[in-house]
């Protein structure tokens, strides 16, 4: 696994878990707009990372036809 | 006249032999078989013919990777050869069926022939590893199908690392290139899928994909398979062998990634959620607090209200006990010293009067 797949993985694993807190009895009206905050920054950086990552598509140097 | 060389006939017949193989090394031919047979379930048998010829031919019983059958248009690939008892033969290197009825026949005979052995079974499918981190692809790096390929691949999703191995993906020799990739992938390699992708092509561009060696190969693949052959339409056995059939090398791309536009979306629309959410939860907040502001304004008016009706009634109390309410009612108020000859100060409501007492006396209680 790529580095910067796992991070992307990972990133949109944690914003999951970030908005699905929103709907879980943990909620507190004291802390959301500190997570609120924390996960649209972190939406902005997956929106960013996948905009950027790039595929690295490579031929084999193996000759098949023999 | 004086021969310029005299052979023996062994030796004539093996150059006869070794300037055929030169001249027609792994020649193509096309007919139609005839006179098929097996011989000690190994050795193969047939004619090759047209309208006015026709050549014996030979083969290994391994090497016939489709099913043959007499009247079968086939193409060989094969070896001119003059045997010791002097009968020009062919010996078959590899042979496929050509045109429509008999690409058609072979299919139908293979699929049966294959389906009887559980390899297409559903249960033996396997699902994707998504999310994928390494793709196998084995397709011809010049080839059409594989250009939208990593079009889509690349439009779609990032950081992805993609082994290709370029193979022929039509004619004779393009089943056993791909059975190597696929070979190599399994033992070399750390990909977690491997992609077979070849675009659309007519009927005899895509028979190799009905190899029964290459079917069985892929069947075997310890590595999920996937196949994106041809056009909508085409079907092939390797699409049956394999653990999920795209309908096109676009469609398999799709099918191997995320749509990062998707999940972009997704992330945004996640984010709105919760502002949606959030907002809610503090105007539900506010007007739970508005119902408590709300009652303690109501029981401050009641308060209020009380005290004012109390202070209404001391006001009437005090009323009462004012003097000009009593002078106004008709009495008068004696201000002085009282005594005989002195002056003292009578008040009524409306005047004062100066009067000089002349008698006292005792006032009789009753």
């Amino acid at each position: 696994m790529t580095k910067a797949k796992e991070n992307i993985s990972e990133k949109i694993e944690k914003l999951k878990t970030g908005v699905d807190w929103f709907y879980s009895d943990d909620f507190k009206l004291d802390e959301a707009s500190a997570k609120y905050k924390d996960l649209t920054t972190l939406a902005k950086e997956i929106e960013d990372d996948l905009k950027n990552l790039k595929n690295e598509i490579k031929v084999i140097e193996e000759d098949f036809s023999k | 006249m004086e021969p310029t060389q005299v052979y023996s006939v062994s030796d004539f017949q093996a150059v006869c032999n070794q300037i055929m193989e030169t001249a027609f090394s792994g020649v193509v031919i096309e007919g139609e078989v005839a006179s098929f047979k097996i011989n000690q379930g190994k050795f193969v048998f047939f004619d090759l013919k047209d309208e006015q010829s026709s050549v014996g031919c030979f083969m290994m019983k391994f090497a016939l990777r489709f099913p043959l059958e007499d009247g079968m248009k086939v193409r060989v690939r094969a070896v001119p050869k003059l045997t010791n008892w002097g009968k020009f033969s062919l010996t078959v290197q590899a042979i496929m069926p050509v045109g429509e009825g008999s690409l058609k026949k072979s299919f139908e005979l293979l699929k049966k022939k294959l389906t009887s052995e559980g390899l297409f079974a559903p249960e033996r499918k396997r699902p994707l590893p998504i999310p994928l981190t390494k793709i196998g692809v084995i397709s011809s790096t010049q080839a059409a199908g594989y250009a939208d390929f990593c079009k889509i691949l690349n439009e779609r999703w990032g950081g992805l690392e993609v082994q290709v191995a370029h193979t022929q993906v039509q004619g004779m020799v393009a089943a056993d290139q791909i059975i190597r990739a696929l070979k190599y992938f399994n033992e070399r390699s750390e990909v977690e899928v491997i992609a077979v992708i070849r675009g659309g092509g007519s009927a005899d561009d895509l028979a190799v994909f009905n190899d029964e060696a290459l079917v069985r190969a892929i069947a075997a693949s310890k590595i999920p398979v996937i196949t994106g052959i041809g056009h909508e339409v085409d079907e092939s056995l390797c699409d049956l062998a394999a653990d999920v059939v795209a309908s096109t090398p676009s469609n398999a791309a799709q099918m191997l990634t995320r749509d990062r536009k998707e999940v972009i979306a997704n992330c945004q629309a996640d984010v709105k959620r919760i502002n949606n959410l959030l907002n809610t939860k503090i105007d539900e907040l506010v007007a739970q607090n508005r119902g408590e502001i709300e009652r303690i304004e109501q029981q401050i008016v009641v308060k209020i209200t009380s005290m004012e009706q109390e202070v209404q009634a001391q006001i009437k109390i005090l009323a009462q006990l004012n003097p000009e309410n009593v002078l106004a009612r008709g009495y008068a108020l004696v201000t002085g010293n009282i005594d005989i000859g002195n002056v003292v100060k009578i008040t009524t409501s409306k005047t004062e009067i100066d009067a000089k007492i002349e008698k006292i006396s005792e006032r009789s209680q009753k």
